[in-house]
């Protein structure tokens, strides 16, 4: 079973070595252990029986389920009208001592003129995308953001990066404030994805990022501890009707 | 709690060494070769300490486990795992093919990707893309591919400070230790060794409070992130359909490295590919639950080429290396299989031997089952010949593994080969060809039995502890053999046969 490995497998501190491989040079061995050429054809894929993959199903009632399992993995769940919204926003902010904000810039948010309303009530809403990076990000005591989409059955944000959206409102600041419309929540990763169904790499968002909950670690003796790199506290608030 | 470090002092296993560099972590993950298991083992199973340590951690995430999935797959469970080892097993049978449409999806969508044989070619581009970056500052996530080239102390020659980033790593790094865990790298150490290595390394007050250690780490890296300029990470998958990495972390480390940084570059093994974005999704539905439990990592992150010009954070570059290193020598057919491996971890968890020997026992990357099985294919059978016999076999790995990796089977592949190639001593070759010679007669199994019979009930009349009476059940346990049956008993004890046996127990009460 063991041959050429032994000898493949060189020691990783030898300083001598080129910059790689072409790509045809690189997958010549992997056709050989293959006993494959170039351009062979492929069978397809093993199917994915959404029959047996879905782990929610579409009749289920997802904004309950969506709130249930993002409760279970330690994010708090709100319902409100949307002209509850700037309200429940003043709240939580006041209740976890956030004075300097920002807010990403997606439908939801600008429908309700979110960073006006805050400025007029005295919070410090911080304009992110006039730096590059997340330099003005580092200081906030919490971000708000909208979600691409919501998993029922996983309690799952999806925050994916654009014009309006930067990776690091749901990560830097110590605080994330998601607002979920109904409308956002699927009930299986399986809906996501079939969504994304025929798009090319290049036209999607450079950055997709599932959130499952508080950032965590269990490092230290297996005590679960949050925020440790990212926000230790997501707050989501569901937005009936939308 | 404020006692110094020497007071402090509880934890057994690295008790009486010097404060600081009280280990070598290079040493451990790649010990003088051909490597020899016992030193280690001895140590570790006679740290009580330690012991207890990886027991518990690894008994309750495999109690987890099985709670979690079979809750969230119910009698689909084995279906799943039948899914999730055909993908894996599809895309590797095509791997070429994959590969090639990963290469070109990714470069359409901005990724530089580049080809490395082995450790000293990824190190290299490595190497090259920091220095034409003016990289003065690195900030690291979790990767075992980087464990298996060594990457850190090259960059660190270099004149590039680089720092692990994930909790465990980090501490591992301020240690000059090495992980033992693929999931879990710290489990191994404890509280107090986090506290010193903060208070020596960071200037940090001396706390034992878990959240306050948590917090301390926080502020310190956030310093890094601000500053640094290039980012490394893993890969726990690549989707040929679209070209992204995919990288499931749960501290958010792992978000930051890959978004804060100008220049990002992935260190992914080949084996990582799956077809489809459809088949991603399979793989995670079963990797978080199998690997912690959790449903999905808190963080899954789908990374598709560098920031687009209108988005306003992210990389600029991102660069992919892909891996071979001995990859290919375990795609051929006999072996391929291994390469399914998700390193969820699940079959260390819940392997009794890794319990009871750690990680670093492995003298290796990889430890635990898989890594008995992949360690001697990487880098040598005859480097690592302990490694297909530290398994009890009990199959508990194989249940476990959410890729339905038949662990077990391969392991005696390995012995039956180190026994053809005469790796295994001489004198245990003859005394298992003497074993299998006598099992295989109706009449040495007898006298062999009686002669065995025979000899314990002569010690444990020697020791006393033969009682007379009823002779089935108040006998002695043998605790101390002589001669070469003591290699049993110093590490379990054996109970003393009865007078009579099963068989003329049977025959008894079978005659007519
Ligand atoms: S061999 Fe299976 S159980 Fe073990 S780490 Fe790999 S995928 Fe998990």
């Amino acid at each position: 079973m063991v041959g050429r490995a032994e000898q493949a497998m060189s020691k990783p501190s030898d300083t001598s070595a080129s910059l790689g491989v072409d790509r045809q040079t690189f997958l010549t061995p992997v056709r050989q252990a293959l006993g494959r050429i170039s351009g062979q054809a492929v069978p397809p894929p093993p199917t994915v029986d959404p029959k047996l993959v879905r782990l929610a199903s579409v009749s289920e009632d997802v904004v309950a389920l969506f709130a249930q399992r993002a409760g279970e993995v330690g994010m708090t769940v709100c319902r409100i009208k949307s002209d509850e919204l700037i309200r429940t926003v003043m709240g939580l902010l006041e209740k976890v001592g956030a004075r300097r904000v920002a807010a990403s810039v997606g439908s939801l948010p600008q429908a309700v003129s979110l960073n006006d309303s805050l400025r007029r009530k005295g919070v410090e809403v911080v304009d992110w995308r006039a730096t590059p990076g997340f330099a003005e990000q580092y200081g906030l005591d919490a971000g708000i953001t909208d979600v691409h989409a919501a998993l029922a059955e996983t309690g799952t944000l999806v925050c994916s990066s654009d014009a309006g959206h930067s990776r690091g409102l749901s990560l830097v600041p110590p605080v994330h404030i998601a607002v979920v419309r109904q409308s956002d929540i699927l009930p299986d990763m399986v809906d996501y994805w079939a969504r994304l169904s025929g798009i090319p790499g290049r036209e999607l968002p450079s950055s997709q990022a599932f959130i499952t909950g508080p950032s965590k670690t269990a490092d230290i003796e297996g005590i679960l501890i949050t925020g440790v790199h990212g926000p230790g506290q997501v707050h989501i608030l569901g937005v009936e009707g939308v | 709690m404020s006692s110094t470090p020497s007071q402090s002092r509880t934890s057994g296993h690295d008790a009486g060494k010097p404060v600081g560099l009280s280990v070598n972590g290079h040493d451990l993950l790649f010990p003088p070769l051909p490597y020899d298991i016992h030193a280690r083992a001895d140590k570790a199973t006679a740290d009580k300490q330690l012991l207890d340590f990886v027991h518990v951690a690894t008994y309750r995430k495999d109690v987890t486990r099985k709670q979690v999935t079979s809750a969230a797959f119910g009698d689909r469970h084995g279906a799943f795992r039948d899914l999730g080892a055909a993908i894996k097993q599809h895309t590797l049978d095509h791997l070429d093919h994959y590969l090639e449409q990963f290469v070109d999806n990714a470069t359409a969508a901005g990724v530089k990707v580049h080809f490395a044989q082995n450790a000293e070619q990824a190190n290299a581009i490595c190497l090259d893309i920091a220095r034409r970056a003016g990289a003065k500052l690195c900030v690291k996530s979790k990767s075992m591919v980087t464990e298996e080239t060594q990457l850190l102390p090259q960059l660190e020659a270099m004149g590039v400070e680089t720092v692990e980033t994930d909790l465990g790593e980090f501490i591992i790094q301020l240690d000059h230790d090495a992980p033992s865990h693929i999931v879990t790298p710290m489990i191994h150490k404890n509280r107090q060794s986090v506290a010193r290595a903060f208070e020596r390394e960071l200037g940090a007050p001396y706390t034992e409070d878990p959240q306050e250690l948590t917090q301390i780490a926080r502020a310190h890296l956030r310093e890094k992130y601000r500053r640094a300029d290039l980012g490394i990470s893993g890969g726990n998958f690549l989707v040929a359909e679209t070209g992204s990495v995919v990288i499931c972390t749960n501290e958010g480390n792992g978000r930051f490295c890959t978004s804060a940084p100008r220049v990002h570059v992935a260190f992914v093994g080949i084996e990582k590919l799956v077809p489809t974005l459809e088949h991603l999704g399979v793989m995670l539905k079963l990797l978080a639950r199998t690997s912690t439990g959790q449903p999905l990592t808190v963080y899954t992150h789908v990374m598709t080429g560098p920031r687009r010009a209108h988005e306003h954070g992210g990389p600029d570059e991102m660069h992919v290396i892909l891996l071979d290193n001995g990859r290919t020598e375990i795609l051929k057919p006999e072996t391929r299989e291994m390469l399914r491996c998700i390193r969820c971890g699940a079959c260390l968890n819940a392997c009794p031997v890794y319990r009871k020997v750690g990680g670093h026992s492995y003298g290796a990357v990889y430890s635990g089952p898989i890594g008995a099985l992949i360690t001697p294919m990487f880098r040598g059978l005859a480097n690592y010949p302990d490694l297909p016999n530290a398994s009890s076999l009990c199959g508990a790995c194989y249940e476990a593994c959410p890729v339905k990796i038949n662990i077990p089977k391969y392991l005696i592949q390995l012995r039956a080969e180190m026994v053809s190639r005469r790796i295994t001593k001489w004198s245990d070759r003859m005394m298992y060809r003497m074993w299998a010679r006598s099992l295989g007669r109706g009449w040495t199994y007898r006298l062999g039995g009686w002669a065995q019979k025979l000899f314990f009930r002569w010690q444990a009349r020697v020791a006393g502890t033969l009682e007379s009476g009823d002779p089935y059940r108040a006998r002695g346990w043998l605790n101390d053999l002589p001669g070469a049956a003591g290699g049993w008993t110093s590490q379990r004890d054996m109970p003393t046969p009865p007078a009579r046996s099963f068989r003329q127990w049977w025959d008894e009460q079978n005659r007519p």
